[in-house]
């Protein structure tokens, strides 16, 4: 692919910014953010699992800020990928294909996210 | 645009099809496994249950079960997921290396939980 000066997508910065974009552009985002997060998934699945003092330390880090923090980005970030994975599936399956229904739709997900951020944020501080 | 670099990349120019759907199906059965998942870290978190009472629940087949399936959908999705991205982003030949490492490195997880999740009890 050397030397091949067509231009490839995306091209963002050309575009002007629409909710239907900022949906699909933050679904992978999150997508990424959800993954990065195995291992601590996996961490954390062990020291639950592990001896009665590994589970009351795994509580406690998870109580911790910088554990309350990782807590509230996954659970945000999983809500949305949720919501807004639902509304890709319902678009493959042909529905709310109209360009109101999508940017309606593109609205709702990230309405949904944007309150998911602050019902989680109340909850853990 | 896919077959002109056949050869070169992951999977052939007509394997976008198997991809697509792969993560739809991974897609539907995260949709239908994770909330759960996330729920229980919050009850758990929010100290409703105990160590014993967690590995009890855990500890049943059922749930080993879905706990696998939960596993292999999270890794056919991360992995077409990412794929899909880098594909996206990376237009050098970097993005077979680093989809390969993400692969090595998400079956190692993967192997890694799943030798959790059968362990115990068994």
């Amino acid at each position: 692919m050397a030397g091949n000066e067509r231009p490839l997508s995306p091209r963002l910065s050309v575009y002007r910014w629409l909710p239907a974009m900022v949906a699909s552009i933050a679904h992978r985002i999150t997508g990424v953010l959800l993954l990065l997060f195995v291992p601590f998934y996996l961490w954390m699945l062990h020291a639950m699992t592990g001896s009665p003092e590994e589970f009351e330390q795994a509580i406690l880090l998870l109580h911790s800020p910088l554990g309350r923090l990782s807590l509230w980005l996954v659970s945000v970030a999983l809500t949305y990928h949720f919501c807004n994975g639902i509304r890709f599936l319902c678009l493959d399956a042909g529905w709310g294909e109209s360009r109101g229904m999508m940017r309606t739709s593109a609205r709702a997900v990230l309405t949904i996210a944007a309150g998911a951020g602050l019902f989680f944020g109340v909850i853990l501080w | 645009m896919v077959s002109r670099v056949k050869g070169k990349e992951l999977g052939t120019g007509h394997s976008g099809l198997f991809d697509w759907y792969l993560q739809r199906l991974s897609a539907v059965v995260l949709a239908c496994l994770l909330p759960m998942a996330l729920m229980l870290v919050w009850w758990v978190y929010d100290g409703g249950w105990s160590q014993l009472e967690l590995l009890t629940w855990l500890d049943s087949f059922v749930v080993r079960v879905l706990h696998t399936l939960l596993i292999l959908a999270l890794m056919a999705h991360g992995y077409v997921g990412l794929k899909v991205i880098f594909e996206d982003y990376i237009h050098t030949g970097w993005r077979v290396l680093l989809l390969g490492l993400m692969l090595v490195a998400m079956v190692l997880f993967a192997v890694w939980w799943l030798a959790l999740i059968w362990a115990w009890g068994g």
